[in-house]
């Protein structure tokens, strides 16, 4: 094998560089949105505006949770997100670990379908999904919300699962089941520790689809209950653009997902099922 | 009464019939092994009497108990898997409660039993470990002590030792057999290794395309074998089989062999293939049965000319190729024979332990 001695000059302009431009590109948008949250309104639009700002202030963000409702909206968004894990946690956990343990008439349609709801534009479904939530007395409500956001989160997290649960051998179940358990204990009890970072992950992911949703916030709900999204939508107005106050909601919007990311990113990569069987 | 019996036991996936009907009956204290080529179903059978895989038609007995519908934690059994499926998140000593703990056991009666189980297989330090941080005979261990520990009326082992490199093979092997003997339970071992069949067993199950073929103790499997396959399955390298046809010669029944030797047979042999003049059989020996002419066999033994093709050398003993027409005829001999790639030998054969069987079905033609 040969082993070149790249020199540093070259390591720089070859990886450090591209890198670096790649990261700014990606992070460039938010560290402008976070910039502009920490200027006075007043100077953004001034003459002698700059990139950095002249004077920190936390005054649109004082104004964002005084004078406008965003407290309530980000409640709302926590409600519905939250729901939304746990309904689309359950349904899809039980579903998946059927699609991945037992072979049953129709598993593979049902598996198909489940896919194929995916490749549907959210926006196909949107009026179907009021007609029937009128019907049920559930528009503006959280649980039309979490309801509308579990027809697309279940089928994705299934699939999700289905390859965690895939990952985990058949022996363990049987294992547990010879020990004594029944089959649903074995699932409860030895299978789902296994998979915990899988479900830790499908959960993130079904409440950062949720927490970032737009459409079926505006559209089903958005009086009552007026999720984050919707609320920093209504910061555009027709004339004019509450500059300060829009990065700020953005600002707070982004934080859980960003916090939530950093607390679990550990488990995430941790080999759990390591050791379980040969090896 | 059996601990575990099998009675007319039949299993189909959809259409595919894979154990036609099995009939066996396994006494308490027993150790059976269930052995047969891949695909031969003996895995399937043992899942079968696990309840890990529904019985399409027939019964399985546990205890005098017909277990046909009932979950695996209700037929008091426990089970070794091959890759040991040990349940990562929990430790060894968690590994080994678990059963106990599903039980209601108390707490006391769990630490007494484990403590048990762990000093029988010598794993007592590794308490406190996660199965990720075991070497493989140590998780080959622990998943015998968590079958163990809850002494359960039947054990099954799933080729355990199929993941262990050749040395420790060996070792699990003996101590598999200790441990069996001081704890004297029925216990149903699968393997598609001879060798682990024979030094285990009580008795052989030899299996093949879901039929049982014969059923003995190890002596009956490797000197009686009924069936052509028990014969080329067991022994290390395995019988020798040469076509040959029944001949009467002069009054005498006689074997012609391919290459045209003739070979006389001993009493109990002609007279069971006097009425088959005529027929293609195949002849068998077993290596160890064919010995050098200048070795003083008794001189009524019957003897070949055989030309050497070529030696494997194994240490204690030297096995010898021969060729003999289109087949060849390997021996077993000491490691001071060493005869060169080419000469012509004389050799003779051990007209009791000679076997033949019949070219159409398989089947023994010897008088056991």
């Amino acid at each position: 094998m040969r082993t070149a001695r790249i020199s540093p000059a070259r390591r720089f302009f070859l990886l450090h560089l591209p890198m670096a431009l790649i990261v700014l590109f990606a992070i460039g948008p938010y560290l402008w949105m976070l910039i502009t949250s920490l200027k006075p309104e007043s100077t953004l639009f001034s003459a002698n505006r700059s990139l950095l700002p002249d004077v920190v202030t936390l005054e649109n963000y004082v104004r964002l949770f005084s004078r406008t409702g965003f407290l309530r909206n980000l409640g709302h968004s926590l409600v519905v997100a939250s729901g939304a894990v746990v309904l689309g946690l359950s349904v899809s956990i039980t579903a998946a670990y059927s699609f991945s343990r037992y072979r049953f008439r129709g598993r593979r349609t049902l598996m198909l379908t489940f896919l194929l709801i995916n490749m549907f534009p959210v926006v196909l479904l949107i009026i179907p999904l009021f007609i029937i939530m009128k019907h049920l007395q559930l528009l503006d409500t959280h649980a039309g919300l979490i309801l509308a956001h579990s027809t697309f989160a279940i089928p994705f997290a299934t699939w999700m699962m289905i390859s965690y649960f895939n990952a985990v051998p058949r022996s363990l179940d049987e294992a547990a089941q010879v020990d004594g358990c029944r089959p649903f204990g074995a699932m409860l009890r030895v299978v789902l520790p296994v998979t915990l970072p899988g479900i830790i992950a499908t959960g993130i992911y079904i409440f950062i689809t949720s927490w970032n949703e737009y459409l079926y916030a505006s559209v089903l709900a958005g009086q009552d209950v007026r999720v984050l999204t919707v609320a920093v939508q209504t910061l555009i107005g027709e004339y004019e653009i509450a500059w300060g106050l829009l990065t700020g909601g953005g600002v707070v919007g982004a934080l859980p997902v960003t916090l939530l990311f950093m607390l679990i990113q550990k488990r995430l990569i941790a080999g759990m099922t390591q050791g379980a069987v040969k090896g | 009464m059996s601990a575990v019996s099998l009675r007319n036991v039949f299993k189909s996936y959809d259409s595919t019939l894979v154990i036609h009907g099995v009939n066996l009956e396994i006494h308490d204290g027993e150790f059976i092994v269930f052995v047969g080529p891949s695909g031969c179903g003996k895995s399937t059978l043992m899942r079968m009497v696990a309840g890990l895989e529904d019985i399409t038609a027939g019964e399985i007995l546990i205890d005098g108990q017909v277990v046909n519908d009932l979950p695996p934690r209700d037929r008091d059994i426990a089970m070794v898997f091959q890759d040991y499926a040990l349940y990562p998140n929990k430790t060894v000593f968690e590994n080994m409660a678990f059963g106990l703990r599903l039980r209601k056991t108390p707490e006391s009666e769990i630490r007494a039993s484990v403590q048990a189980a762990a000093a029988t297989l010598q794993i007592e330090h590794l308490f406190d470990r996660l199965p990720k941080a075991l070497s493989g005979g140590q998780r080959q261990r622990v998943a015998m002590g968590r079958a163990i520990v809850r002494q359960p009326k039947v054990f099954l082992f799933d080729e355990p030792l199929s993941n262990l490199d050749a040395l420790l093979r060996n070792q699990v092997r003996a101590e598999i057999k200790k441990l069996h003997h001081r704890l004297k339970g029925t216990t149903i071992y699968v393997t598609h290794d001879q060798v682990e069949a024979m030094t285990l067993a009580d008795r052989i199950v030899v299996l093949r395309a879901g039929v049982i073929v014969q059923v003995g103790t190890p002596d009956e499997i490797y000197h009686q074998p009924r069936h052509r396959f028990v014969a080329g399955f067991t022994g290390s390298p395995p019988m020798n089989f040469v076509d040959a046809s029944v001949v009467s010669d002069n009054g005498q029944v006689m074997l012609n062999l391919v290459s045209d030797h003739r070979l006389p047979l001993p009493e109990t042999l002609s007279r069971a293939v006097e009425e088959r003049v005529g027929d293609e059989v195949e002849f068998g020996i077993r290596p160890e049965n064919l010995h050098l002419a200048n070795s003083e066999p008794p001189a009524d033994w019957p003897k070949l000319s055989l030309k050497v093709e070529l030696i494997e050398p194994m240490g204690a003993e030297n096995l010898v190729h021969f060729a003999l027409c289109k087949n060849s005829l390997v021996g077993r001999f000491g490691n001071h024979v060493r005869p060169a790639p080419g000469t012509l030998i004389d050799v003779v054969l051990d007209p009791t332990k000679m076997h033949l069987f019949d070219k159409q079905s398989g089947e023994t033609l010897n008088r056991f």
